[in-house]
């Protein structure tokens, strides 16, 4: 039977307060595109201060909201993208703007951007600028196609980023158009190298002392993720494409849909059939050991039309359990629902409530992707409200007074 | 100095396989980390005999394309770890590297003796990183999975594609391993680097496979748990875009090979899956994109005119948009919108993206190496470009290549002492 959540596992036992990025300050200018590097960052304990354009942040009205209120304090994907971090607002493009913006820089680590390419040049705040107010600063950049080539200047939603990179063309039904992931995967997936790349950068500061620029091309990181398109088409001259549900061994089950992959150990997938009464002719013919014969198309048919039958009289939590148990490789198709009240999850503490004083409500997010022993993974804080940090930033910390503040505010710099 | 490998002087114990965890290290290895990959010829990575390897090669467990295309730059040595003196040599190996790293299911790395704790009485600073597929611990943690059905489990499957028929995700592509699970783990990895840089401490890093992938689902949880919403698919549409689809663009009259799977009978057929991309987001972009099919008179419509209209007869403008894009090429169609500001894409396919995309080509994104047994081959390139530290690809190892190196020069052994080991058949 099942632990305690985590007793006995050293992950429990971390007794340090400390974060592995707790000395690190980021500034934060992403889009959609690289708002998951930054979140990264801070939910590792780096202070990442978001700097918004006066009004805030356009992310703010992308929905859904909370209770379905749209409004700029009650964007869910704000909430999500934006944990742990503070937020000033700041028009970079006002000379004002700008000379603020580069004294935070003097003091700042890392700065991460998502704007066109030539765009922080044009306003003098290019990583050769940057790089004379800060040696030490590692410059972040992530866009559709990369900072150079014929394509730098394309625009690009997640949408292209998945066609370009390659993708798109592998996902959805033979019989319709190419159908993207969802959730934003090229964004991810840019936001993620961009994280990656960002820290490879810091250890060859940690080394060297040395900043440098990091140039991430959203196109590359999905083309690098493809899994075997390259290679079928480098070795073989075939063009991988979209395989429908033959590619999937999806199995209807009462209540939903289980992925039952027979392939690894055919023996006890056909024994846990048999159990139900429902192997057909899977146990009699030797063949079906064979894992060339079972990829061919035909008889991978067969053997989901077999397996249907026998899962659609089970619900796919318990086709599951039981699958697994005999070790097949069976795996519900959750909905969030069901990740929500997994028992996998819900044992490991997965979920983390967070405190919105604001809403007067605790909200269940989802909680660490790693879980480090001595340098803990935490959400620490709610997204900010717009500007939150002005006072603390530009007064406190920038010895602004408020006079000049209120001044500022009034040019529409902050 | 050498500037050009940024985590060079890193050390990796590599036990990963298949492709979460080599995908870690491959990031590693092209960054100058030294990857020191443990394999067996008695149990050899799944991979090696994977799908697709050129058809006039001699089979062997070196030529896989994909093994070799996740492994590049890393260090090849056999182990048989079942062997009695296997331990010893571990144990030497660890003490003088960094990282280790595995991705085996939970108790694999424990039925050796090889805990965290060991590992860190062998190395008092080691940093180890494991990834299973659900987690060490809980009801689940000895399941088994693919990437294919860590997507599933995820949730992502379930808002993926078309909501009137089964939730086919991503086909065969097993996305999370190529992408959340390994660069979540590479960020992990990099930040405990970096607090050992500045406490001298290392420390223990568990990646659920399920949970990093869970972490990738945007709003899907919080969604459920604030509204009580369980989202579902919708196609290629957002809530604020439109038009916003993939788009049938004009065939080529020439015939390519398609395949849905791997090992599926070849299809041979004119290269007529030719589709793009587009998304038009504000009222401007939908007056750029009207300019570039020429106002048509349909685009005037009422309906048409505000976001709201677009939207709410959005099928009907799905299939205008097509009649349009049917009769040029893709490339076509992304160079007249992007010409005016509007977002498209060309849905690149494998031929596409290897010999067509001039934007990869001017980064040199495929790299390809002579390799000893399968000739030259393409590897996926760098997915960022760092100014100072660049690094590089470099072709995978075969099965046992560097052994000479790593037990001599690395670990120090003397000719007899390897020549002992592998008559005993510890080096199998």
């Amino acid at each position: 039977m099942l632990e305690p959540p985590y007793r006995g596992c050293i992950i429990d036992r971390v007794k340090s307060s400390d974060t592995a990025l707790g000395d690190l300050r980021v500034l934060d200018l992403t889009s959609p595109m690289g708002v998951y590097c930054t979140k990264q960052l801070a939910d590792l304990g780096a202070d990442v201060i978001k700097i918004e354009p006066p009004g805030g942040d356009p992310s703010r009205a992308i929905g859904p909201f909370y209770h379905d209120e749209p409004h700029p304090e009650k964007s869910l994907f704000w909430f999500h993208f934006n944990t742990s971090k503070k937020s000033i607002t700041l028009d970079i493009e006002s000379p004002d703007g700008k000379e603020l913006f580069k004294t935070l820089v003097k003091t700042a680590d890392i700065v991460v951007e998502t704007f066109q390419p030539g765009y922080m040049d044009g306003l003098g705040l290019g990583y050769a600028a940057l790089k004379e107010v800060n040696p030490g600063l590692i410059l972040t950049s992530i866009t559709p196609f990369g900072q150079t080539g014929p394509y730098k200047d394309f625009k690009a939603s997640d949408l292209i980023g998945l066609a370009m990179g390659g993708f798109l063309f592998i996902c959805g039904w033979e019989d319709e158009p190419p159908t993207r992931v969802a959730c934003s995967q090229a964004y991810n997936v840019a936001s993620a190298n961009a994280c990656a790349g960002t820290l490879i950068a810091l250890y060859h500061r940690d080394m060297t002392g040395e900043g440098q620029h990091v140039d991430v091309s959203m196109q590359q990181c999905v083309a690098a993720g493809l899994q075997w398109v390259t290679q079928m088409y480098d070795l073989q001259n075939r063009i991988m494409v979209r395989s429908g549900r033959l590619g999937v061994p999806l199995n209807e089950c009462k209540d939903g849909w289980a992925m039952v992959i027979p392939m690894v150990d055919w023996d006890d997938f056909v024994g846990w059939l048999e159990s139900g009464g429902g192997a057909a002719d899977l146990t009699s013919d030797e063949r079906y050991k064979d894992h060339e014969y079972q990829m061919r198309p035909e008889v991978r048919q067969h053997i989901i039309e077999v397996t249907d039958a026998f899962t659609k009289s089970h619900g796919k939590k318990l086709v599951c359990e039981e699958g697994q148990k005999r070790h097949v490789i069976a795996i519900p198709c959750n909905t969030a629902e069901d990740v929500v009240e997994n028992p996998q999850l819900l044992a490991r503490d997965f979920f983390v409530d967070v405190d919105h004083p604001e809403l007067g409500a605790t909200l269940k997010y989802p909680g660490a992707p790693y879980r480090l022993s001595e340098t803990r993974w935490r959400i620490g804080g709610r997204a900010p409200l717009v500007g939150e940090h002005n006072v603390d930033v530009f007064g406190k910390e920038l010895g602004l007074t408020a006079e000049r503040m209120a001044q500022l505010k009034g040019q529409g710099v902050i | 100095m050498d500037n050009k490998f940024p985590l060079k002087g890193i050390r990796f114990t590599d036990f990963s396989w298949y492709a979460a965890a080599p995908f870690v290290t491959r990031l590693f290895a092209a960054y100058g980390a030294e990857v020191i990959r443990i394999e067996s010829g008695t149990k050899l990575d799944g991979m090696r005999w994977q799908s697709p390897r050129k058809p006039d090669v001699t089979p062997t467990y070196n030529i896989s394309g994909m093994y070799n295309n996740y492994n590049p730059g890393k260090l090849g040595i056999t182990l048989n770890m079942n062997h009695p003196d296997a331990m010893g040599i571990v144990k030497e190996l660890v003490s003088i590297s960094d990282v280790v790293i595995d991705n085996f299911i939970p108790g694999a790395m424990e039925k050796w003796g090889l805990t965290y704790e060991e590992l860190a009485k062998m190395k008092p600073d080691i940093i180890v990183a494991t990834m299973p597929v659900t987690g060490k611990t809980g009801p689940y943690s000895q399941w088994r999975g693919f990437g294919t059905s860590i997507r599933t489990m995820a949730g992502l499957d379930y808002v993926t594609g078309n909501p009137d028929r089964p939730p086919i995700g991503t086909g065969m592509a097993a996305w999370p391993d190529f992408t959340c699970n390994p660069y979540h783990a590479a960020a992990a990895i990099l930040s405990a680097l970096h607090h050992r840089h500045k406490t001298g401490r290392g420390q223990f890093i568990e990646l659920a496979q399920f949970e990093s992938t869970v972490c990738w689902t945007e709003t899907l949880v919080l969604d459920y748990t604030v509204n009580k919403r369980v989202q579902t698919a919708k196609r290629n549409r957002v809530p604020n875009a439109a038009p916003h689809g993939v788009y049938r663009c004009q065939g080529e009259d020439r015939e390519v090979s398609y395949c849905a799977m791997p090992d599926s009978a070849p299809e041979s057929r004119n290269k007529d899956e030719r589709w793009c991309a587009i998304a038009v987001f504000s009222d401007e972009e939908w007056e750029a994109f009207c300019g570039v099919i020429g106002n048509l008179s349909w685009t005037q419509e009422e309906r048409f005119a505000s976001f709201l209209g677009r939207k709410e007869h959005e099928d009907e403008l799905d299939r205008r948009v097509e009649e349009w894009t049917i009769e040029r090429s893709p490339e076509d169609v992304m160079a007249l919108m992007q010409a005016a500001g509007v977002a498209a894409g060309v849905v690149q396919d494998g031929e596409d993206l290897l010999t067509r995309d001039p934007q990869l080509k001017d980064h040199g994104f495929y790299v390809y190496h002579d390799h000893p047994e399968a000739g030259r081959i393409a590897h996926d390139g760098l997915t960022f470009a760092l100014s100072s530290t660049p690094g590089e690809i470099r072709r995978a190892p075969l099965l046992g290549e560097h052994n000479d190196y790593v037990y001599k020069e690395v670990l120090g052994f003397a000719e007899e002492e390897v020549n002992r080991l592998i008559t005993d058949g510890a080096l199998e």
